[in-house]
């Protein structure tokens, strides 16, 4: 009966006029974005707009997994010879920019000239580009013209260099110094967005509040850390939604129901900037917001055990959830004075704090149960990955508490355990000043009342716990670092001695790891390059430098008339690929 | 003392006091307020990285130098960019005030109307048990956290009864001020009134013990006239002094609130400047608002001597 | 302000102490005070309250007298098993293979211990960790008030002795006192927070109350200032001068007592404002340290919580801040009336 009303409904005129209603998402971003120009993008809520703004020349599959790279700007897949260190991308023909006055009223193409000039703004020191690490040292000649600039004051963007050619119009030839497999990845994250040099040149030093590129929507509304509102871009080329569904159902339900249609359906994209974890979760039990990232600590409301909800569940809100290729991992700085060394009495110290750190009881009580142990520092959905890997330092005080005892770190009068020479023993834990990092101090509080060590807190800014890490001023720290592209290389590499004072925060240089680690740098993914990986994972245990810990889990919470939804691990954001069912949306 | 004089005094006694502001910002958060070279370098930065960001935005230089740049800053009233975001600094005012005022002016006005008229209510009433029970729910009231009232606001009125949007703003004065600002305001006035009201009973209360109420009652007027007429004109002085000299402080003070509610005002603007060591919005801020309190205060004393030709200007 | 004209006679305290006798709500209000206060006493004593860091419930575990709301994630703690099984070395070497061969071979028969007995339900309820919420809401007491009471202390004496100096010398004096009273009341109150408590750095309970007393003396200032102008050239302490007083005497053995009502009703105010204020510090990070619990910690940690239904850290830390603050407040008006009694009509 309601089914039928409905057709008669939607058959009559009235409904036709209603019929193509505008199609508007509601979004939120849970801290501030910082500015549209790609180059400058550090954080992953400024990385999620821009990848709808700007088009990478590669991307992410939308449903396969693991994550699999597919062109995007590109026409095809480049092809790589000479071992991985010449690349030929060819573009796809008719990509125009979105429109901008500094086109004065023509249709821009995007050319092979655009994407050299891309690449090149990444070394220029102007832009003091977070991400050129992912091009820095790589592409010759590339670095000789940063160094240039550093001394002229004036990057030299005309200059021909063998490592960028543009071949022709949609033809470019990157040659590399040396084997990179992970160049792939580089193009394909969401700042290496393709930009148009007469744009930058143009809007020079506001360049983040004019973003102008080739992707499905363009920004047309922004109220700094507030309120962005994205629209399609009338230029945008013809696109069909074609993805490959995996074998699980929900793929497959998605690709049935998205199959044939054009690239972008959704016509306006409202984002808003709300901090407060129960603002987002009210909004969007109110349906003021489409689709959320669930926070942990409102997991519990919305999910049993690892399921939605029934009350949610019958309303059609429906739950993606996907282990985030991330790993929360403990690390000692090896170059304190108290904690650092290689002596066993400071090995069996260290080894004995990590081990003292009960995971479980943090998944259950901090994060709620969305996390997973994994002591492997390469995440699961990550090439690489070892799920079944077993840790050596597993919660155990009371095997803690014996190798302190028998290591000479006795209990004074005090109750709290000394040095083996009788001096004071502290440790000192850096956290923000942020609600959950308390969580995670009265946690840390705990693991050393284990051990009778006395437990000192440090709370500092978010920039000065980088500072001081990079400065190998901090002792303890739960750090976390989630994947740029889904390579077990941008992991590994944390613990690097030459990336001390960059973000080998534990500050770890052992001539052994180091060796190990630089030949997994020529290896592509294979089981060789695992095997180096375990023992690197290993000694990072034995020598009692880290301890990972976790592995969060990403909830998603969509309105029912959300449609296409698959949370991806890797890409910032999907939101080009969906669509909204405007009979079930609430009317604005 | 005439008043230009009075003008020129005024205004030539705020430049020590803003120099001290200066002085102060400059040398609390250069000192300590952090580093942002760091966070803008981004994850993997080398240490020639953040050297080439300091230089950029200018903290390598000697600390008067900067000191020096800062002072031109504010004559020329150009902060430069934000260094988070690159966006100009007096944009980011500009953009920041209009919700914040659209906050704050209905809330005050509110207050002071309805702290008025109960104040004014209690006074006719004084000492009765009316009196000490309205002054004691007030207390009570005023008592419970703002952040246990927003907690609970936002839940049982927006969500629970969906009376107003749980959060939100929009372009649109009218609609800012009809649908999103309500919650908030009336959120905020649960313990801006009460403070309020016992200030402006005791404001009212000082003027019935004057000789010219005497006078009155003496003469046959009716006590309602006596409070509407005389007594209030005279309360008014002070009440309205008050009501100017609180807005600057109101300015930063309602974090609270925009935080909750997803409110592109300024207090959520600073706090966000200080987590990302955004020097450039702190000291903007901080002269913006050191000069909006002395004007206040200037104003709040020309305002006295208008509405009360009595009081001398000094 | 109204201030009495007459030179406070020594019969000032106890005209005032009648007159708050007669005040019934002023005597309920030093009731529940005194009560509050005898409850910090008892807790710094340790003799109330000892542990609050004892996880003696459930995660989560609810008041009694909601039985069977438990939360199903709340399992008990499993303790360890001490001697994990060999994992595989890849072939590398154990720098403490010895002495954990050792230890294995001593104690072999550690495999795992019993769960810890946990309550189910908690007289006022758990928090997450299944601390006992009442345990926490009476040594929070203790920090939140001691924070107010010692913080009002400095801000009062800071406030006191920069009135006194400026109001007495007059000149020079005055103006450098007033100029920082302008500074610091000019600076918007936010940033001189974050100002401040990035000098102090995050060291424990002192500096919240550093923080609050740096950032709270300016209304004192301005009282006790225009009441030492009014003193100075009265008789009682031109005639102190002429006996050869010194200046400090006449500042604070003179004058300071004829202030004293001024500065009571200051202070308390000051403890009300301050409590209040604590909570905010938590709210932006500046809170009391994790090992000491306080209201505000209490509050924001109780943030989330009322979604996910579990009310009643937020109900007991919001009830215990409500009624002490009501009283205190009540109190400082029948203080206020008492001494003050041209107030009244």
């Amino acid at each position: 009966m309601g089914r039928l009303l409905l057709f008669l409904l939607l058959a009559t005129p009235l409904a036709g006029l209603a019929a193509s209603p505008e199609k508007v998402l509601h979004l939120a971003l849970s801290a501030a974005e910082t500015g549209f120009d790609p180059v400058m993008t550090s954080d992953l809520n400024t990385a999620s707009i821009e990848q709808q703004l700007f088009e990478s020349l590669l991307t992410y599959d939308y449903l396969a997994r693991p994550a699999k790279l597919v062109p995007r700007l590109a026409a095809d897949m480049p092809t790589v010879t000479d071992n991985g260190r010449t690349w030929v991308f060819r573009l796809k023909r008719g990509v125009y920019f979105a429109p901008d006055p500094v086109f004065r009223g023509a249709r821009r193409e995007a050319v092979a000239q655009d994407v050299a000039y891309t690449l090149m703004r990444f070394m220029d020191p102007k832009n003091r580009s977070p991400y050129k690490f992912l091009v820095e040292g790589k592409i010759i000649g590339l670095d000789e013209l940063a160094q240039a600039a550093r001394r002229t004051g004036h990057f030299d963007y005309d200059a021909k260099i063998p490592g960028l050619e543009v071949l022709d119009r949609y033809t470019l030839r990157v040659r590399l110094k040396t084997t990179d497999y992970n160049f792939a990845h580089a193009m394909a994250q969401p700042m290496y967005g393709i930009v148009a040099r007469e744009v930058i040149e143009a809007y020079a030093g506001d360049t983040a509040s004019h973003p102008v590129g080739t992707g499905p929507y363009h920004l047309v509304r922004w109220i700094r850390s507030s309120r962005m509102v994205l629209e399609r871009n009338p230029y945008f080329r013809h696109e069909v939604w074609n993805f490959e569904p995996g074998s699980d159902p929900d793929s497959q339900r998605i690709a049935a129901r998205m199959r044939g249609k054009t690239i972008p359906q959704i016509d306006r994209i409202d984002i808003q900037v709300i901090e407060e974890p129960q603002s987002v979760w009210l909004s969007f039990g109110k349906g003021e917001l489409d689709m959320i990232g669930l926070a942990g600590q409102f997991a519990p409301l919305a999910l049993q055990g690892n399921r939605l909800r029934h009350k949610f569940a019958e309303r059609g809100i429906r739950l993606d959830r996907i282990t985030d290729p991330s790993i929360a991992y403990y690390f000692i700085n090896q170059q304190d004075p108290v904690l650092g060394g290689m002596s066993p009495q400071k090995i069996a110290l260290r080894r004995a704090i990590f081990m003292a750190q009960n995971d479980e009881e943090m998944i259950r009580v901090i994060d709620k149960g969305q996390a997973v142990r994994n002591a492997y520092p390469i995440p699961p959905g990550v090439a690489g990955a070892d799920p079944s890997y077993r840790s050596l330092l597993d919660y155990d005080p009371v095997l803690a508490n014996r190798l302190l005892d028998r290591m000479g770190f006795s209990r004074g009068p005090d109750g709290y355990r000394r040095m083996p020479d009788g001096s004071p023993l502290a440790v000192r834990y850096t956290s923000s000043l942020s609600s959950q990092d308390r969580e995670l101090d009265e946690m840390m509080k705990k693991s050393l009342d284990r051990l009778s060590i006395r437990f000192v807190s440090e709370k500092l800014k978010f920039p000065e716990i980088l500072k001081a890490e990079r400065q190998c001023r901090v002792q303890l720290r739960l750090s976390a670092w989630i994947a740029d592209y889904p390579d077990g290389d941008n992991f590994m590499q944390l613990w690097y001695g030459p990336h001390t004072h960059e973000n080998n925060a534990a500050c770890y240089e052992d001539p052994e790891w180091d060796r190990l680690y630089e030949q997994t740098l020529s290896l592509p993914d294979s089981p060789g390059r695992n095997a180096i990986y375990h023992q690197l994972a290993r000694m990072l245990e034995l020598k009692g430098v880290t301890k990972v810990s976790t592995t969060h889990i990403r909830n998603v919470l969509s309105q029912p008339w959300v449609l296409g939804f698959k949370a991806h691990p890797i890409l910032p954001s999907v939101w080009a690929y969906l669509d909204i069912d405007t009979a079930r949306a609430p009317h604005e | 003392m005439n008043l230009g004089a009075f003008l020129l005094r005024r205004l030539w006694q705020m430049v020590p006091t803003l120099l001290g502001v200066v002085l102060l910002v400059f040398f609390l958060f250069n000192w300590v307020g952090g580093d942002p070279a760091y966070i803008l370098a981004g994850k993997m930065a080398n240490p020639d990285d953040i050297a080439n960001i300091r230089h950029q935005l200018g903290i390598d230089r000697p600390l008067w130098e900067q000191l020096l740049i800062f002072v031109r800053q504010i004559v020329t009233a150009d902060f430069g960019n934000s260094w988070a975001t690159q966006e100009p600094v007096s944009a980011i005012f500009r953009t920041r005030l209009e919700p914040s005022l659209v906050l704050l002016i209905p809330m005050l006005l509110l207050e002071t109307a309805v702290a008025v008229t109960v104040a004014l209510a209690v006074a006719a009433c004084r000492g009765t048990i009316l009196d000490r029970s309205l002054m004691a729910a007030s207390t009570v009231v005023m008592s419970i956290s703002l952040l246990v009232y927003i907690i609970l606001g936002q839940y049982v009125f927006a969500f629970l009864l969906g009376w107003f949007p749980v959060k939100g703003w929009s372009d649109d004065l009218w609609r800012n001020l009809t649908t999103y600002a309500v919650l908030p305001v009336l959120l905020g006035l649960l313990v801006s009134i009460a403070p309020s009201l016992r200030l402006y009973r005791t404001f009212i209360l000082d003027e019935i013990g004057q000789d010219y109420v005497r006078t009155a009652r003496a003469k046959g007027l009716s006590e309602t006239r006596i409070l509407l007429v005389h007594v209030l004109r005279n309360a008014a002085i002070p009440i309205v002094t008050n009501v100017l000299m609180g807005l600057p402080a109101l300015l930063t003070g309602a974090f609270l609130l925009e935080r909750f509610f997803a409110i592109p005002g300024i207090g959520r603007e600073i706090i966000l400047a200080v987590e990302r060591s955004d020097f450039p919005i702190i000291k903007a801020a901080t002269v913006y608002v050191a000069m909006a309190t002395m004007a206040a205060n200037l104003l709040g004393d020309l305002l006295y001597h208008w509405l009360d030709p009595r009081v001398h200007l000094e | 302000m109204n201030v009495t004209d007459a030179n406070p006679s020594p019969g000032l305290w106890t005209l005032a102490w009648r007159r708050l006798r007669r005040d019934r709500v002023g005597m309920a209000s030093l009731a529940v005070v005194v009560f509050y206060l005898c409850v910090v006493c008892l807790a710094a004593a340790g003799w109330i309250a000892p542990d609050w860091t004892r996880e003696v419930g459930v995660n989560y575990a609810p008041p009694v007298f909601l039985p069977g709301d438990q939360d199903e994630t709340a399992v008990p703690l499993q303790q360890t098993s001490a001697v994990a099984a060999p994992v595989d070395l890849y072939g590398l070497k154990d720098p403490l293979a010895r002495v954990l061969d050792a230890i294995r071979a001593a104690h072999p028969e550690d495999q795992s211990r019993p769960a810890e007995g946990r309550r189910l339900t908690l007289i006022l309820g758990g928090d997450k960790w299944g601390h006992d919420i009442l345990t926490k809401v009476i040594k929070g007491s203790e920090t939140s008030i001691l924070v107010g009471l010692i913080a009002a202390l400095l801000a009062t004496a800071l406030g006191t002795v920069m009135g006194a100096l400026a109001g007495y010398f007059g000149r020079w004096v005055d103006d450098f006192f007033n100029w920082l009273y302008g500074v610091f009341t000019a600076i918007p109150y936010l940033l001189l927070i974050f100002a401040i408590a990035a000098v102090l750095q995050q060291k424990g309970v002192s500096t919240i109350i550093l923080i609050l007393g740096l950032t709270g003396w300016t209304g004192v200032f301005r009282l006790v200032r225009a009441e030492y102008l009014k003193h100075k050239s009265r008789e009682y302490v031109l005639a102190a001068g002429a006996m050869g007083a010194s200046h400090a005497r006449r500042m604070f053995i003179h004058i300071l007592p004829n202030t004293s009502h001024v500065l009571l009703v200051q202070l308390s105010l000051n403890v009300v404002g301050f409590i209040k204020s604590e909570v905010i510090l938590s709210f932006l990070g500046f809170g009391v340290p994790v090992d000491v619990v306080s209201w505000g910690s209490m509050l924001n940690e109780a943030q989330n919580e009322l979604i996910l239904g579990k009310w009643w850290q937020l109900a007991a830390a919001g009830t215990a801040m409500a009624v002490l603050v009501t009283a205190f407040s009540l109190l400082t008006d029948a203080l206020r009336d008492a001494l003050d009694p041209k107030l009244k009509y």
